[in-house]
């Protein structure tokens, strides 16, 4: 049985939006290795760049953020993004644990 | 996605129904799929493939393609026999899990709105109050009277749809009489040892939430096993 959580994150993308916030969706899409979260895991972002739900275990969420804030910025409807396994690099994004992700951000309109 | 896509995905979730959110990664667009409804001319050709993703109840790309499938399922029918404290902390934990709690009670004092807001509570006793949900082996029960009139009825009925989680609050002692007269009520020792009873994972706590928190690990643990 899978799916035995529902983190409400769809319901509050819909509240963002009745407040007049314009709202990026991402999505967890593919996953390989340790990934920390499974395909279908969702965050939301805003323009000022709040933001609520998680795709990883706090390792890529703020790059999402940081293209999600670009997306709205240049009103483009979609991008794919991969995450890949980081190097020894503390300042890099990616994910320590060894695992790759793919997110897909959409614009809610 | 379009804001009328995520309206309809967010009243489908509150209605519990089955269903998928189909993605075309490239476009963008996005639509909603169900058992009886016929899919859209661009997203015919991957009808097996989506089929497939719908039975299996699983997220992602087909491969070779750009299109994207998340489903959602029914969430997980809970019946709490005793709106008791415990079932208060329970209702709690079960809001950000994918369960959906009926408590039955037929102690009118206990079943109160103002105990349980928002709840659906069953003022009957289990036999009468079973003949208004749909049970089957999807369906858990979590009975916390310790009390035998109302418990044993609702374990009864459990265990005859053969509910893949049942647990039942009570000491070991409790537990031992409970067996007895399930026994003598013809049950097999089989089914009388899926019972999870005294009920909970063991945490050590005592307290009305401590209790309620080891129930929701052991339900989450054996939804899992499932």
């Amino acid at each position: 049985m899978k799916n035995s959580f529902d983190e409400k994150i769809l319901e509050e993308a819909h509240d963002w939006v009745k407040v007049n916030q314009k709202v990026i969706l991402a999505t967890v899409i593919q996953t390989w290795g340790s990934s920390p979260r499974p395909t279908g895991s969702r965050m939301i972002v805003n323009e000022k760049g709040d933001f609520s739900g998680s795709v990883s275990g706090g390792c890529v969420e703020s790059a999402v953020v940081r293209e999600s804030m670009g997306l709205l910025k240049d009103n483009k409807p979609h991008k794919k993004i991969e995450f890949k396994v980081s190097n020894e690099s503390a300042w890099e994004v990616g994910l320590a644990c060894g695992g790759e992700i793919t997110v897909y951000l959409e614009q809610i309109n | 996605m379009k804001l009328e896509t995520l309206k309809s995905i967010i009243s489908k979730k509150k209605n519990k129904t089955e269903f998928a959110i189909i993605t075309n990664l490239s476009t963008g667009e996005s639509e909603i799929f169900e058992k009886e409804k016929p899919l859209s001319k661009e997203l015919e050709k991957y009808s097996n493939q989506i089929n497939e993703f719908f039975k299996s109840k699983k997220n992602g790309v087909i491969d070779g393609t750009e299109i994207f499938i998340e489903t959602y399922i029914k969430p997980i029918k809970v019946i709490i026999v005793g709106a008791v404290h415990i079932a208060q902390y329970l209702v709690e934990f079960a809001k950000s899990l994918n369960f959906e709690i009926s408590i039955i009670d037929p102690r009118g004092y206990f079943a109160s709105e103002q105990r349980f807001p928002e709840m659906k509570i069953i003022n009957k006793w289990p036999d009468e109050a079973f003949k208004q949900i749909e049970t089957n082996e999807n369906t858990a029960l979590i009975a916390l009277t310790h009390d035998p009139k109302i418990d044993d009825p609702a374990l009864h009925h459990a265990l005859n749809k053969k509910f893949y989680y049942i647990g039942a609050l009570g000491s070991k002692k409790t537990h031992t009489n409970r067996c007895e007269r399930l026994k003598e009520a013809g049950f097999s020792t089989n089914q009388i040892n899926s019972i999870h009873g005294p009920i909970g994972i063991k945490l050590g706590g005592r307290s009305a939430p401590e209790i309620a928190l080891s129930i929701i690990a052991q339900l989450v643990a054996q939804t899992y096993k499932k």
